[in-house]
């Protein structure tokens, strides 16, 4: 019973207390405290919700409404009236802009986010964003510096928590959107009861204001008002038995390790003539393919070749992509690629990284998608990758089961901060990646 | 029994009522915000606190952070009103030596403070709960904000605006005030008002750990997720395998022996053809291979796929237990049903399999 946890309070003294304090005692004493959590939950969801009622988001109340105007909930403020000086920190802390260039602050960055970024919920894994990946990521054309936000402690000048943005064009339907991308919100451990993270989030988003911008887009994993689209997670094994080692995969009682390991066997070499690496001379067309296939999508970006050149061209380590040039006319009709997010394996003594590849933009349109992402698999696989993931976003639906992925326990929800789509999306309406 | 019928009873009665008044808080609540909203409206730098009109999103909602609406929309004040990414959990930190944490890292005291402006906006947006005095409301305003965010450093707002103004004050007159003495005066004032609300929060925490807390912490507020494979309960597998088989599997080796004496044979095949060497070897349990080989297990039975022990060591590149079978006289070019044999899906650098393979049988 529930009362064993709390036998030291008495239930008439939590009656006054706690909102039920009124309670009729009809309910018997017993259950007071059950009534008291009862209670606290709905107040604390409602709580939850009354907050984001007051932003520029979607609401749970409007879904379905197809009277609101799809766009900008609301319209920009003049520039004038945007806060000019920063956030109040707690007075130990000092905020800084960092400087990604400099190979001390990156390194400062890098080493904050490994020890302290998302891990899974059995705090197995811990995501470990390359140096050359955060520079990557947070370095695109036109990026701001001062949307990569710091808190050091003062005394110290250690780095505790990090938040940033960068600018993307992204349209909805018709409209194409300066937005930002929020991400690596990131709080040290230690100071996880800091209230750190709200205020960081005000700050990034009071310097996407000071650059005329008005609209985000971000992911959680959590839900939150209101997902343009849930998507999941499916992992694809190439070393199972790796997998099955470090427990991010479980190996059934019936199954046996050879079997596994045989089911997920790939050639050593891709199938599809003319499957190579991008170059740089491939940045026109492979920008025209991405651009035409990305229009069917109701939210995706909006690349130019400046972008296509950044995102997509391969970097070690970074981002792979390959096309299929076809032999005889030279055209380039196909195109996969996949970004490089490695993670740490904590508290195993054999293996102290899972390296993981993650599909990002693909487009088929004379190869079969299942037969390009094959090919994928394999080069993945022969570059030593542990596992290929993907969201069901775009068409991946339609290979994710037959090249053997497996559902992930992950759900990612897409937001947009202050733009209101009219209906949430299926993932298969979305063509949009975030990092 | 009748007893506990009764109690049956008033438990669910119980929960009804309090879903009810959950839901009638719920609606009282959002009424009141909407009026409030309407009526501070033009006070634009209000910003909101525990005691003040808007009820605050309560720590356990979000990890351990608290949310602190701006009333501005102009300030759009967050993106994301969630606490902090991933877990709580203490894992020593590599970079850190202890020193750099002196008086920085949280503190019990930060915990109560915490829990203390939760319980305080919990409070707040709760209608039943008693009146507090607009002169308090400031003082925790005050000692709010110097917690948080250390002396008042703002410009005075105007004296049109009566509202601001007081809080402004309120926060001004604390100077100086270290953040701790503050943190400790508004536990003080809030255990004055509620002399038992320690108590309420710590079961609200004990709630929170074992439900939405742990995943909401270790999810965080925004940004990537790390997933991995989905536990799927085994569907379409029909193998029937006996309890020598799992023994082997499991590595067993005591509840082996024992099957063994009692009769049970060493190479008794599975569905699937597989024996316990099969399974013992599959899994990497090198003693239980000894074991069952010295019991007379045959080195080079096939499963209903045509492979041997050594097959499966191959594949799963468990270099022990593979060289103690070619030692055992396992066959290297027994070949399956594919046509494979254990030398010729062998990747790894094996000289005793090569060799082995090499020579006239």
């Amino acid at each position: 019973m529930v009362d064993n946890n709390s036998s030291s309070n008495s239930p008439a003294e939590n009656q006054n207390a706690n909102p039920d304090g009124n309670l009729p005692s009809e309910s018997g004493n017993t259950t007071i405290d059950a009534l008291a959590h009862k209670v606290q939950e709905s107040l604390s969801l409602s709580k939850r919700h009354k907050f984001w009622e007051t932003q520029p988001v979607g609401q749970f109340k409007d879904l379905g409404d197809a009277s609101l105007p799809e766009g900008p909930i609301e319209p920009p403020t003049p520039l004038s009236e945007v806060k000019q000086e920063p956030y109040n920190l707690p007075n130990l802390y000092e905020w800084v802009t960092c400087d990604m260039d400099s190979e001390e602050t990156c390194n400062e960055v890098y080493n904050l986010l490994t020890n302290n970024y998302v891990e899974d919920d059995e705090n197995m894994f811990r995501f470990n964003y390359s140096k050359e990946f955060l520079r990557w990521a947070l370095c695109p054309p036109g990026y701001f510096r001062s949307w990569h936000i710091g808190v050091r402690v003062k005394s110290s000048k250690k780095l505790v928590a990090f938040i940033t943005g960068v600018p993307a064009k992204i349209r909805a339907r018709d409209t194409v959107v300066n937005m930002a991308e929020i991400n690596f919100l990131c709080v040290h451990k230690k100071l996880r009861s800091k209230r750190l993270a709200p205020v960081m989030i005000k700050e990034v988003t009071r310097r996407v204001h000071l650059e005329n911008i008005w609209q985000a887009a971000y992911t959680a994993g959590v839900i939150l008002p209101t997902p343009v689209s849930t998507c999941q997670y499916w992992h694809r094994s190439l070393n199972p038995k790796k997998l099955i080692d470090v427990g991010f995969s479980r190996l059934g009682a019936r199954m046996t390790m050879s079997r596994t390991i045989k089911l997920y066997k790939l050639p050593d070499s891709t199938v599809t003539p003319g499957f190579r690496k991008m170059e740089l001379h491939d940045v026109p067309a492979v920008t025209r393919l991405l651009r035409n296939y990305l229009s069917q999508f109701i939210v995706a970006p909006d690349f130019d070749e400046n972008d296509v050149e950044h995102w997509l061209l391969p970097k070690e380590n970074v981002v792979d992509s390959y096309l299929v040039e076809s032999p005889e006319t030279h055209e380039i009709n196909d195109f996969c690629s996949f970004y490089t997010l490695p993670s740490s394996i904590l508290g195993n003594q054999n293996y102290s990284t899972l390296k993981a590849a993650y599909s990002y933009y693909n487009v088929s349109t004379k190869t079969p998608l299942l037969q390009l992402m094959n090919d994928a698999l394999i080069v993945a696989k022969r570059n030593d990758y542990d596992v290929f993931n993907a969201l069901d976003v775009m068409q991946n639906e339609s290979f994710l089961k037959e090249l053997k992925f497996g559902p992930g326990d992950g759900e990612l929800h897409y937001y947009l901060y202050n733009y209101r789509i009219n209906r949430v999306l299926r993932p298969s309406e979305l063509g949009l990646v975030l990092l | 029994m009748d007893d506990w019928y009764q109690f049956g009873q008033s438990v669910f009665i119980g929960l009804i009522f309090s879903f009810l008044l959950a839901k009638l808080i719920s609606i009282v609540v959002s009424f009141r915000e909407e009026n409030l909203r309407i009526v501070h409206g033009d006070s634009v730098e209000t910003e909101s606190t525990p005691l003040q009109s808007e009820p605050k999103s309560i720590a356990d909602d979000f990890g351990s952070s608290k949310a602190e609406s701006s009333r501005v929309r102009a300030d759009d004040s967050a993106i994301l009103d969630k606490g902090n990414a991933a877990s709580e959990n203490t894992l020593p930190d590599e970079d850190d030596s202890d020193d750099d944490w002196e008086g920085v890292e949280s503190t019990e005291l930060d915990e109560a403070f915490n829990a203390a402006t939760a319980f305080v906006a919990a409070a707040a947006a709760d209608r039943l709960s008693q009146k507090v005095s607009n002169d308090v409301q400031l003082q925790l305003y005050g000692l709010y904000k110097i917690a948080t965010e250390g002396p008042c450093s703002t410009p005075q707002p105007s004296a049109l605006k009566m509202k601001a103004r007081a809080k402004w004050q309120a926060w001004q007159k604390f100077g100086a005030m270290p953040t701790e003495e503050a943190m400790q005066k508004y536990i003080a004032i809030v255990t004055e008002l509620y002399p038992t609300w320690v108590a309420g929060s710590i079961i609200r925490r004990k709630d929170g750990d074992r439900n939405d807390a742990s995943s909401a912490d270790t999810k965080g507020p925004m940004g990537p997720v790390f997933s991995s494979y989905a536990y799927e309960e085994e569907s379409g597998n029909e193998l029937k395998m006996d309890a020598i088989h799992a023994f082997a599997r499991e590595g067993d080796v005591e509840n082996l022996l024992k099957c063994i004496e009692s009769g049970v044979p060493v190479n008794l095949k599975d569905s699937e053809g597989q024996t316990p060497l099969h399974w013992a070897v599959d899994r990497g349990h090198l003693n239980v291979t000894e074991f069952l080989v010295s019991r007379n297990a045959d080195v080079n039975a096939k499963d209903n796929e045509g492979q041997t022990p050594l097959h499966y060591a191959t594949v799963c590149e468990r270099e022990a237990i593979a060289e103690f079978l070619v030692k055992q006289n396992a066959a290297t070019d027994i070949k399956d049903n594919d046509g494979n044999s254990p030398s010729d899906i062998c990747e790894l650098n094996w000289p005793w399999m090569q060799h082995a393979a090499s020579l006239p049988a």
